[in-house]
């Protein structure tokens, strides 16, 4: 039983659309190209705040959002949603997701009684968990509705001006 | 060494025999349902080469009675020792799925205690890594005395080493409790179960259908019951977030928590912090941005993320030493108390309290959640939970008042006269016995209902209300908080409080325990 | 010379169009006076204002550019006598327009006789049938009821489009296609149209399926001469908000633009126009051309047509009010070059163009000889939810289309916005797209030709999922606990370890 073996080699990046990009550990400053090694930089100063400098060209980078191995970052005004995964942890999400076949889902419903201020997603978005999904004023305060889940959004029956009581379904979540 | 000598015969075939019963045939099973062997999991969490085994060799008890079978293996299904985690000396032990369903027997009990007390002795964190379907059925009350034994030495522990449970499979029935009387419990996504009664069970008596996972899963535990503390996607994450976690924690309630060596990348002024509340007083924010921007870079690790999501809580560093954060979110429900965050803080400042972490509370509390169900509930209960762990503490104690502090709620969360050593005040911060719009329709009633205008009247009213009462100066200018402060030298302000409070002792009065209203 | 009468301004706007508006009056040595509000109290519109006025105390949610008798007071209490409304808020209030003279302030721009018919669509629409300028087949005034819509839908043929009488921005619209459709569509238009513009009044036209939007600039003095200053394309919008304008366009030649450009005259003298105005049609196909609407204001892309013409229109906007003569005729006016403007917005693209608001950490807009940027904005301002999600409006020149594109996509690379999500990543696709390079897109190129709304090369994911990974790996592989002093936990004051232990 080597300890050695255990040691994570390799991690991949898993985008939202199931693109992988793998890369070995330690992980290197350079990203290959064909046959060439570029060099990657992470730099960050006053006038340009935090940036990628790749082929001698800077690209605005922000870190949106992390939560355990997800990261929502985003790059040259775009963002992008990585889960990284090892490679244990890969093969677990295969055999996870040919188990489980069935799809659930998660209902959000309204917390306590109050209006509706707004709703933030439409049928179809993709959402994170700790995104909002409804502006509920209660308390005099206005309250985000947060998803629970990572999902997609199948149905929207809050509606913005609209008072709602205890338990009334604000949206439905596909996870 | 040359190990072909006589002596060593029967120590070369007993290592052979276990080699084999760890076999690639065995992990590959484990592998199969996406979860890692005993072996590997131990192997992930302690440093390479450190974690030494004990009472590998043993073997089950003798059965009594012939009834079912059992499985002659060595090691009884759980894997027990000590090692090094990030260099330091932890106390460990990991069921073993593959070997008879992990199920619990006397000797695997007996092992489990004995690294128990070897923890407790050594005065070293131990982690329980649990994946097991429960009390051996064919050793009958010798496996649920076992149980007994090793709850006794979780509550004989408590508040003095830091135990934690990982739950990397199945926990049922009065398996859960051994989890349950730990400070913290990791859980796996879609792996790992907890339930005193399993689905079968439940359709049996109840008639009601529900799944393993929706009856007891991470997620169930995350959000609903608050058993789970912190739940991850998959086992390597779990054990990654375990180790940082332990980072965090004190070997036991002695010693100071471990020191961390600051990068420096927090201003000890920083601007940022005065744009943070919104100027609108009934504008949400994330109170974890104010955080974030206070403790030292990237050390917010909170814990109960999903569960009474209306306040915060969590460990984090300043100057690398470890403090605990108890904070009202604005985000969620507007910050209230209820029944759920009052038992979260509460048992977060208990933890905290035991290991001597200071704890620094944000506030901006517009009250307790009113309403039927949380009055039935008892909220009143609950919320003393609240009120009682912040007075009982001992450790370092410093609230800044972001901005509502309202009524009740601003007394439980650590106010001076509860003992809060230090308490500070953003200027936006509102600190009365109410909100202003309550204050004015109770007191200007009668003018109200007779004023012509009673809108642009009640808009008067509340702005004097501001200016006069609801504002941090005159409870700054009446002693009942210390200062109100810049938000851009927070950090710094708290820094040198922790400094000025770094050797408080509290004498309490000598007692057998409080009695608190559990 | 003409004297200036106008001696001070009250710019009764902000943002972008506030800071433009100063920078000609500061040219033509004209104070102004800027509103500080509540919402924004540190915008860069203030900055370049002789005179500010806080009004910060204000609280109302009714934003002060909407306030009419406020606005006036101020204009009194500051000594301003002109007030340049700039688009937007109050801009087409004929009211205001009229309260401004009656208060013997100079109202910058047309009159209120003229902003009222060009508002009221069906009034606008009849000028325009008595001036003999096509229009798309419609009912003649307003219907009440869908019955009265089908017949006339049956008529003209579907499909058809219910506008609101008193509409704009796309609101109180819905296309008809199929008599069964009409009852819906007619109460849901309706129902929005009350609630937008406060008024129900519908009218139906014949839909023209995926035309051109194509726009020409007027200008008209107070002695009755009126002259245009060619075309803008405006095809590049989305849910009829315009995300991109080009002047001129594509689709034009000599013989149209010189057609067009007179109706669009005749249609403003039929009003009696002064000020600057744009003059809307739709061109389908087969370069037939209808009259849309006109905008009795400054428009927000009113910098292409003074890049291509070489015109100051807020100049000419100040010298029309102040009662000067027109010092050119149609036939000074030469276009030259090709304009491209680019509304960066703090909108996030990937979620359907949804406005972002939140505070720019830095900003850095390039600069060059081809490249204008009107902006209101600068590093630290903050993009607030209750006004529009401008950033900054990017304008290229080039000699011709193909110049200005090319001139367009490198100016988008050096773009620097950090804080929130923009329309850059969109713009930067547009570029790039052959239906927009070839000139042949419609109003229906965002949602019929666009499989994606953003663009990225080849190798920007990667670099993306390289910071995530390299974030994990900083976070939980080699991260600060490994480093973490256990020993100097047991290290305390003799005092305090004392008490602990002698504590159980």
């Amino acid at each position: 039983m080597g300890n050695e073996k255990l040691q994570i080699k390799k991690l991949y990046a898993l985008s939202s659309e199931n693109r992988k990009y793998s890369f070995s550990l330690p992980l290197k400053h350079t990203i290959r190209i064909g046959k060439r090694e570029y060099e990657v930089k992470l730099k960050a100063d006053e006038k340009y705040g935090t940036y990628i400098l790749w082929k001698n060209r800077k690209y605005p980078v922000e870190i949106v959002r992390s939560s355990q191995n997800k990261y929502e970052i985003l790059f040259n005004d775009i963002s992008y949603t990585f889960t990284i995964e090892t490679p244990f942890s890969l093969q677990r999400m295969k055999v996870l997701n040919s188990t489980r076949g069935k799809i659930e889902k998660e209902i959000i419903k309204a917390p306590m009684p109050g209006k509706i201020i707004d709703v933030l997603v439409r049928e179809g978005s993709v959402v994170l968990r700790g995104e909002p999904l409804v502006i509920l004023e209660a308390m005099k305060m206005q309250n985000e509705i947060i998803s629970p889940v990572h999902g997609t959004i199948v149905k929207v029956l809050a509606k913005p001006n609209t008072n709602v009581m205890k338990d009334d379904l604000l949206v439905e979540i596909k996870l | 060494m040359d190990l072909s000598g006589k002596y060593y015969k029967a120590f070369n075939d007993r290592q052979s025999a276990i080699e084999k019963q760890y076999s690639p045939k065995q992990a590959e099973k484990q592998h199969s349902k996406g979860k890692l062997t005993a072996h590997e999991r131990i192997n992930l969490l302690f440093d390479n080469s450190t974690f030494e085994e004990i009472d590998a060799f043993v073997t089950p008890a003798d059965q009594p009675v012939e009834f079912g079978k059992v499985e002659r293996s060595y090691g009884d299904g759980v894997i027990v020792g000590h090692g090094k985690v990030n260099g330091r000396l932890v106390f460990a032990y990991a069921q073993d799925f593959t070997i008879m369903g992990g199920s619990l027997g006397i000797v695997h009990a007996k092992k489990i205690a004995k690294i128990q007390e070897m923890a407790l002795k050594m005065g070293s964190p131990i982690i329980a890594l649990i994946d097991s379907g429960g009390a051996r059925i064919q050793e009958g009350v010798a496996s649920l005395s076992g149980y007994a034994a090793i709850f006794q030495n979780i509550i004989h522990s408590s508040g003095i080493i830091p135990q934690i449970s990982v739950i990397m499979g199945p926990a049922a029935g009065g398996a859960v409790y051994s989890p349950a009387l730990t400070d913290f419990v990791f859980m796996v996504n879609h792996t790992s179960y907890m339930f005193v009664t399993g689905p079968n069970v439940v359709k049996e008596v109840l008639n009601e259908d529900v799944s393993f996972e929706g009856l007891g899963g991470a997620e169930v535990h995350a959000r609903k019951s608050g058993v789970a503390h912190m739940i991850y996607d998959d086992e390597e994450n779990t054990i990654l977030a375990l180790k940082k976690f332990l980072s965090y924690l004190p070997s036991n309630n002695v010693e100071n928590p471990p020191v961390v060596a600051d990068d420096g990348s927090i201003n000890e002024i920083n601007e940022k912090l005065r744009d943070i509340i919104p100027e609108d007083p009934n504008k949400a924010y994330d109170v974890k941005d104010v955080i974030t921007q206070i403790v030292d870079r990237n050390s917010l690790f909170e814990t109960s993320e999903l569960f009474g999501g209306s306040l915060v809580t969590g460990f984090a560093r300043l100057n690398g030493k470890t403090i605990g954060v108890v904070a009202n979110q604005p985000k969620v429900l507007a910050g209230v108390l209820d029944i759920d965050s009052s038992t979260k803080g509460a048992r977060f400042i208990r933890f905290c309290d035991a290991f001597n972490i200071p704890v620094i509370t944000f506030e901006d509390v517009p009250g307790f959640l009113p309403g039927v169900d949380q009055e039935h509930a008892g909220i009143i209960r609950h919320g003393a939970k609240l009120l009682f762990a912040y007075s009982e503490a001992t450790v370092p104690k410093i609230t800044i008042i972001l901005r509502k502090a309202y009524g009740g709620a601003f007394i439980v969360m650590n106010s001076k006269n509860l003992g809060g050593d230090f308490s500070f005040a953003w200027p936006s911060a509102e600190i009365a016995v109410m909100g202003p719009d309550g204050a004015v329709a109770i007191l200007y009633r009668k003018e109200l209902a007779e004023s012509k205008n009673p809108v642009d009247l009640k808009k008067e009213l509340v702005k004097k209300y501001r200016d006069k009462i609801a504002n941090p100066f005159i409870a700054d200018e009446s002693g009942y908080i210390d200062e109100v402060i810049d938000p851009a030298v927070t950090r710094k302000k708290i820094l040198s409080a922790l400094n000025a409070l770094n050797n408080k002792w509290v004498k309490v009065p000598a007692r057998k325990h409080g009695n608190m209203p559990l | 010379m003409n004297l200036m009468k106008i001696k001070r301004i009250l710019i009764a706007n902000r943002g972008e169009i506030a800071v433009r508006i100063m920078k000609t009056a500061h040219l033509m040595k004209i104070e102004t006076v800027a509103v500080r509000t509540v919402v924004e109290p540190n915008a860069m519109y203030l900055a370049t204002a002789d005179v500010i006025f806080d009004n910060t105390e204000d609280i109302s949610e009714i934003p002060v550019f909407l306030n009419i008798e406020k606005l006036i007071a101020i204009a009194l209490e500051t000594n301003a006598n002109a007030i340049h409304p700039g688009y937007g808020f109050l801009a087409e209030n004929a009211y205001f327009a009229q309260k401004c003279i009656d208060n013997s302030l100079i109202f910058i721009g047309p009159s209120p006789d003229a902003i009222y018919k060009m508002g009221n669509k069906t009034i606008a629409r009849k000028i325009a049938l008595a001036s003999g300028i096509p229009m798309a087949m419609g009912s003649e005034g307003n219907i009440t009821n869908e019955e009265e819509a089908v017949v006339i839908a049956e008529k003209i043929g579907y499909p058809v489009i219910i506008k609101a009488a008193s509409g704009g921005g796309g609101r109180g619209m819905r296309i008809v296609r199929k008599s069964d459709e009409m009852e819906k569509m007619f109460i849901i238009a309706s129902k929005e149209a009350e609630k937008a513009f406060n008024d129900p009044s519908v009218f139906v036209e014949k839909y023209i399926e995926n035309p051109k939007h194509i726009e020409f600039q007027i200008l008209g003095d107070t002695k009755g001469n009126v002259i245009h200053l060619g075309e803008r394309e405006c095809s590049i919008q989305r849910k009829h908000q315009k995300l991109l304008e080009e002047a001129p366009s594509s689709a034009l030649d000599e013989k149209l633009r010189k057609k067009m450009g007179d109706m669009a005259v005749q249609i403003a003298k039929a009003v009696d126009y002064h000020s600057a105005g744009t003059v809307e049609f739709l061109l389908d196909n087969d370069k037939n051309f209808y009259f849309m609407e006109m905008n009795t204001r400054i428009q927000v892309e009113h910098p292409v047509t003074e890049v291509i013409t070489g015109l100051d229109l807020i100049e000419q906007q100040i010298r029309i009010a102040n009662g000067e003569e027109l010092r050119f005729k149609q036939s000074d006016i030469k276009l030259k070059g090709w304009a491209i403007e680019c509304r960066i917005n703090a909108e996030d693209v990937q979620a359907g163009f949804a406005p972002d608001p939140g505070k720019i950490e830095s900003l850095n807009m390039p600069t060059g000889p081809y490249i204008r940027v009107d902006t209101g904005v600068q590093a630290g301002s903050s993009i607030v939810a209750s006004y529009d999600s401008m950033i900054a409006k990017l304008i290229v020149r080039g000699k011709d289309r193909k110049e200005a594109i090319k001139n367009c996509k490198m100016a988008l690379d050096k773009v620097w916005i950090k804080g929130t999500k923009t329309t850059l990543p969109f713009f930067r696709m547009l570029v790039r797209h052959q239906k927009f390079q070839d000139g042949t897109f419609t109003t229906s190129f965002i949602e019929k030709d666009l499989e994606k709304y953003y663009f990225n090369s080849e190798y920007e994911e990667m670099l993306a999922a390289w910071l995530a990974t390299k974030l994990f790996v900083e976070e939980n592989l080699n991260d600060n606990s490994i480093n973490v002093n256990f020993e100097h936990g047991k290290v305390m004051s003799p005092w305090l370890l004392n008490k602990r232990i002698n504590q159980f």
